[in-house]
């Protein structure tokens, strides 16, 4: 479980989160839905430590990670992957060396044993045979699921994804929605950052919307589309179109 | 007036990220056996594909100090003393700064840009979030590389620098090579050996650690990682100089 308890963030003069409270829970899918630049892909980094706020308090799994050194941080990280926005896969080396990174770095597996591993993740997103392509070989969606091979390499129990499907096609969003999905039956906590809509509600069993910093509102899509706050109305507004369109 | 005061806050708070950048280096360098692979591959990279350009360099400046100080001996009738203004300066001064003037290009800028990149499409953070220091993994290699190649290439631009000057002397001035080397070599002291090889380690360490500094901070885009290779190079080249200064005016004067 994480909870995010009244986290502040500033960069220069500018202000990144207000007082953020979130509380997510084992084994779901929760989305963190909102406009660009409302504050979304700072609160990944400060669940994983790569930023500390300036107040308030994290907790993961029960131990509170703020103000913490990174050597005092790396056992909570082996508990997460992330796929970043820009999936962040190191140019330098091939796919098999990207998927297998964090076990050559810190499992004692012997490297017979990774590649058995690495073939196997590469199989569940269905890279299977692209070991030894190098990443600037790969188109977007093949990218993504690399990073999301290499999220998935040291079995963490929460997978953060930062803007999964932007900049995909709709073929290659849903092939990435489906993974995200097919991942989460396996046990993990999703935490899904996006500004889409429709992958929001597709994939989310909780939504928390955010906007300039400040969470607007928390609850199911059911809870999104019952919402009085002209905001969440705002941001839901392609479903209520749809929803009319439907009526019609 | 604010954004004097800004700035300064801004350079200060430089100052201190880069302080705590080598205290962290100095941390992680007895884990730097983990990353000795990419310290060789760096070492190819900042050691011998850097050779003809320093080699070039050295050639160059040798000529030229040959040539300059060889016509202006020649009026007082010493142009046999070109052997030992070539020698002293090539080895006390020229060499190591020629030297540390095109690593602090070449160098500076492949670290400034490729640290750049990687901050840029957070791979930087990736590293950390699976547990990789990015000092330990990028910094400490890529220094160590530096530290142990320039004093060879500082050697070798010495060496090609006196050469060319050497055969320069000989076809220009009429200067038989045996007075070149008798000059050359009575004029060369312990000291200046040492002061001349000594300085290739500070520059290659400043050099290594100022860009990476630098690649790191870079935050924004291409225009951005633009901004952060020039700097880099600017104030690497500026170190060279200033250092060379303090060991030509202060070490110099206390040995």
């Amino acid at each position: 479980m994480i909870e995010i308890s009244k986290v502040n963030l500033e960069l220069g003069e500018k202000v990144i989160l207000k007082d953020i409270s979130l509380s997510i829970n084992k084994g779901e899918i929760a989305i963190i839905l909102g406009p660009s630049g409302a504050g979304k892909s700072s609160i990944l980094k400060i669940i994983l430590g790569l930023w500390q706020p300036d107040s308030g308090k994290v907790y993961v799994d029960g131990t509170n990670i703020t103000g913490m050194s990174e050597a005092e941080i790396l056992p909570i990280r082996s508990k997460m992957g992330i796929v970043f926005q820009a999936n962040a896969l190191f140019d330098s080396l091939n796919v098999e060396d990207n998927v297998s990174y964090f076990l050559k770095e810190h499992s004692k597996l012997n490297s017979d044993k990774i590649k058995e591993k690495v073939a196997e993740i590469l199989s569940f997103v269905n890279l299977q045979g692209t070991e030894k392509i190098c990443i600037d070989q790969l188109s977007g969606g093949m990218k993504k699921r690399v990073a999301i091979a290499r999220a998935l390499s040291f079995d963490p129990d929460i997978i953060l994804y930062d803007e999964p499907t932007t900049g995909l096609d709709p073929i290659n969003s849903k092939s990435i929605l489906d993974l995200i999905k097919r991942v989460s039956n396996r046990g993990a906590t999703s935490i899904v950052v996006t500004h889409i809509l429709n992958d929001a509600i597709s994939i989310g069993d909780t939504l928390s919307v955010i906007n300039e910093g400040k969470v607007v509102q928390t609850g199911t899509v059911h809870d999104m589309l019952n919402s009085g706050n002209q905001f969440v109305k705002d941001f839901f507004y392609e479903v209520y179109q749809d929803a009319a369109l439907l009526k019609k | 007036m604010n954004n004097i005061a800004h700035s300064f806050k801004v350079k200060i708070y430089g100052l201190q990220e880069y302080s705590l950048m080598l205290v962290d280096i100095f941390k992680g360098l007895s884990k730097f056996w983990r990353t000795w692979s990419d310290a060789v591959n760096e070492m190819y990279w900042i050691g011998a594909r850097a050779f003809l350009p320093v080699l070039l360099g050295g050639i160059f400046v040798g000529i030229i100090l040959a040539l300059e100080t060889g016509h202006q001996l020649d009026h007082f009738g010493a142009k046999t003393l070109v052997g030992r203004t070539v020698s002293l300066g090539m080895i006390r001064e020229l060499g190591p700064v020629i030297t540390g003037l095109l690593l602090a290009a070449r160098t500076g800028a492949k670290n400034a840009s490729e640290l750049g990149a990687m901050q840029i499409s957070e791979q930087i953070d990736a590293l950390r979030a699976f547990g990789t220091s990015p000092v330990e993994k990028l910094v400490i290699p890529r220094t160590i590389a530096a530290v142990v190649m320039f004093l060879p290439l500082t050697a070798i631009a010495d060496m090609s620098g006196i050469l060319s000057g050497m055969i320069v002397t000989k076809l220009s001035l009429n200067v038989d090579t045996s007075f070149f080397w008798h000059s050359a070599l009575s004029a060369l002291l312990m000291k200046d050996i040492f002061v001349g090889f000594i300085k290739p380690f500070f520059f290659a360490f400043f050099i290594s650690t100022i860009s990476c500094y630098y690649g790191f901070s870079t935050r924004g885009g291409t225009v951005a990682l633009g901004k952060t290779v020039i700097n880099a190079v600017v104030v690497s080249s500026l170190i060279v100089l200033v250092l060379d200064f303090i060991f030509t005016k202060v070490v110099w004067e206390l040995l």
